[in-house]
């Protein structure tokens, strides 16, 4: 994939190239266009997410503001 | 001087179509709401009418401190105080807003369960992801087995949270661990749904409750009954049902309705019918009918919470919101409005008759004297639609000279589940509100609010939910809304990723341009704030930013709020530790007292608190400042140069 940069002006060191905008240009159409719950198809890729994605509720490794890995 | 006439709405769509039936001599609940005004009493709170030996009125003079003699007379026929009388009103209009978010679950419930059973072959299980997220939460097992044994499971469950006597809800559990024990400490966790509304009747029943701050405990506990048991349940299941809401581009306000295609408006809160719909309008032999009546087409488009529902998962484009429900009858394009339950005005049967629109009422809870009834029966929901379209494709034929739609319409981006946006910020890989946190933190996004509930005909109608967003997201707070709230700001174009440049301070502009969201976020319908207590507690759950609800720099709002479900999802959302600004009217303003240990009180016990500013600027301003409270409190509240350190840097810590 080829890569859009544009100019911009970078502090002490002039006119720089950046990497530009990455996604498509147009409106999304379809009811499908935004759907990313059906990526997961097995039973195990569900469960596997559900520990990741929603790892606040459903991992028991997880530390987060509720289970500290050094209690204050 | 004249006094001013207050304007109807800032809606263009909504004037359009009030000059219409102006002309046509056709009264709305605009015109109605300027012939009667409210009661001054009953709008305070200051009256009862629980027993035979009243109504008993206890107004508070206005324009004059009260003298303790004059407190003391305040009284009614029992003597029942001021405070007594406004605190039972209160906790009535939860008892009734929690039943009917609540019915509105048990219902969605039974739907899943005939479909587990197989006695439905309409329904289907969308998304068996939620389906295993429930099993989790509800200790079902998994396994080998189907998805309909585990869905029959879940029912059950479900319903045994209407029925139970004893206990805690399951969904309890989901919130925070300090929020469960602040609620613990306090004797307010809901033990069934059921129980606690109707000990919250019981005990507002002359002569029972008549300690404010005891009848406000049970209106708490009625109160998450309904946030963190109906409404969670409702949202949870439909999600299984129908598919959990992901980004859907689709169109808003009266101007989606088409001249030369049947016209058929779903209007109400429950989705299981309006799915149906959904599908059965798109039937090449439900097309190929509305073309023998010389229709080009079949459009649906919803109106209200349903709206919300079939917008969220299908795109269904909305023709408008809780007032404009008169208003898409009044084009004379509309060939039939197919209700539900909750929010339907009467008065559309009385519009209606001025044109050939048909109404057709299609649950048993909610008929309508003069309207059509046509049974939505769940064992066969697919005929019961079809049947449906064909009365509307039926109906086209009947239609008259005098249409005329509005040529007005927005594009919105719905569909901001909890489970979307976590994808959103991180991912398949590594979903995570950490990058939301982050900008907290760091003071891109100041804070987050959710700006929530109906219209109101007693304020010019959008213009308080608009003024209050604005100010809101152009101080960098971050908008999450949901129903008739949410239609407002997708009607004045707030929900597409470019209203960021034009409507949002620099640091919320710059975190909705990189993630390429709108600065507000459709939530879904009134039962969907059950989806912002989660989203709020996974920010609580992700880390930095305190341990609790009631931590997080976050505020929420109903500026035009009419229904009792407003006061009960008001009220959970307090005792869920947020800070509440309602606007429009206040009820209970009758009693000081009483409304003191809403606005103050509360916060002691459970870090929210309520509030009350008909101004939707200085509401919003009034968010914006706790919402700086809660930030200097975590700490968060001054820019910090951020220092890269090297490995003397950190040999040096580490010594």
């Amino acid at each position: 994939m080829a890569y859009k940069t544009v100019k911009k002006d970078a502090p002490g060191r002039g006119e720089v190239d950046i990497l530009a905008e990455t996604y498509e240009a147009g409106e999304p159409t379809g009811e499908e266009a935004g759907r990313w719950r059906q990526k997961l198809e097995s039973r195990d890729e569900k469960l596997k997410y559900l520990k990741s994605g929603e790892r606040y509720w459903y991992s028991d490794d997880w530390f987060g503001s509720e289970k500290r890995k050094n209690p204050a | 001087m004249p006094e001013e006439k207050q304007a109807k709405s800032i809606d263009k769509a909504t004037l359009e179509m009030l000059d219409k039936a102006a002309e046509e001599g056709i009264a709305t609940v605009f015109d109605r709401a300027e012939k009667m005004k409210p009661c001054p009493i009953g709008a305070d709170g200051s009256c009862c009418k629980n027993c035979a030996m009243g109504p008993c009125r206890v107004p508070l003079a206005k324009g004059k401190e009260e003298t303790p003699e004059e407190k003391k007379a305040r009284v009614g026929v029992c003597g029942a105080t001021a405070e007594t009388i406004s605190a039972r009103n209160f906790a009535r209009m939860i008892a009734a807003g929690s039943a009917s978010h609540s019915d509105h679950g048990r219902r969605v419930i039974e739907a899943f369960k005939l479909m587990a059973e197989g006695k439905t072959k309409d329904f289907e299980i969308k998304d068996e992801q939620k389906l295993l997220k429930l099993a989790l939460d509800m200790g079902v097992e998994i396994g080998n087995r189907s998805n309909n044994e585990i869905a029959l499971d879940i029912a059950n469950k479900c319903e045994n949270e209407f029925g139970k006597q004893e206990g805690e809800l399951l969904f309890i559990k989901n919130a925070p661990i300090k929020r469960q024990e602040i609620w613990r400490n306090l004797g307010v966790v809901p033990r069934g749904i059921d129980r606690e509304i109707v000990e919250l009747m019981h005990r507002t029943h002359m002569g029972v409750d008549q300690d404010y701050r005891n009848l406000m405990l049970q209106g708490t506990r009625a109160a998450l009954a309904d946030g963190w048991g109906g409404s969670m349940i409702a949202t949870e299941i439909q999600d299984c049902m129908f598919g959990t809401p992901s980004p859907v581009l689709s169109e808003i306000n009266l101007g989606v309705l088409k001249e030369d295609m049947v016209n058929l408006v779903i209007h109400g809160h429950e989705p299981a019918l309006a799915e149906m719909l959904a599908v059965v309008s798109q039937e090449p032999e439900m097309v190929k009918y509305a073309e023998s009546k010389g229709a080009k087409g079949i459009n649906l488009a919803g109106m209200c919470c349903t709206a919300n529902e079939i917008l969220m998962r299908h795109g269904v484009p909305i023709a408008g919101n809780f007032l404009q429900q008169e208003l898409a009858i009044v084009t004379g394009a509309l060939d039939a409005m197919v209700v539900d339950v909750q929010c339907i005005m009467q008065g559309i049967k009385e519009v209606a008759s001025c044109f050939h629109t048909k109404i057709i009422t299609t649950d048993n809870r909610a008929k309508m004297t003069g309207a059509e009834y046509m049974a939505f029966d769940e064992h066969n929901p697919k005929e019961s639609a079809r049947a449906i379209v064909r009365a509307a494709i039926d109906n086209y034929t009947k239609r008259g000279k005098n249409v005329r739609i509005p040529n007005i319409k927005q594009p919105l981006i719905a569909g901001f589940s909890h489970e979307t946006i976590s994808y959103l910020l991180g991912g398949l890989f590594r979903a995570s509100y950490r990058p939301l946190n982050d900008n907290i933190i760091n003071g891109r996004i100041r804070g987050l609010a959710g700006v929530v509930g109906c219209n109101n005909a007693r304020t010019t109608h959008d213009s308080g939910h608009i003024a209050m967003i604005k100010e809101l997201i152009k101080n960098d707070v971050l908008v999450l809304s949901t129903g008739c709230g949410a239609m407002a700001a997708a009607k004045a174009g707030l929900m597409v990723p470019e209203a960021a440049k034009k409507y949002c301070g620099e640091g919320l502009a710059e975190i909705c341009e990189t993630v390429g969201i709108p600065p507000v976020l459709h939530m879904g319908a009134c039962v969907d704030n059950s989806r912002i207590l989660i989203a709020a507690t996974a920010v609580v759950k992700d880390g930095g930013l305190g341990d609790d609800i009631s931590d997080l720099p976050a505020a929420g709002a109903a500026p035009e709020w009419m229904s009792e479900k407003a006061i009960a999802i008001g009220q959970y959302f307090v005792a869920s530790g947020v800070y509440t600004v309602f606007g429009t009217t206040w009820p209970t303003s009758g009693s000081k007292e009483f409304t003191n240990h809403l606005f103050k009180d509360m916060e002691e016990m459970y870090g929210g608190k309520w509030d009350f500013q008909p101004d939707p600027v200085q509401a919003a301003q009034l968010m914006i400042a706790h919402i700086d409270k809660k930030r200097k409190a975590l700490g968060i509240d001054k820019a910090r140069e951020r220092v890269l350190y090297d490995m003397d840097m950190r040999r040096e810590l580490e010594g």
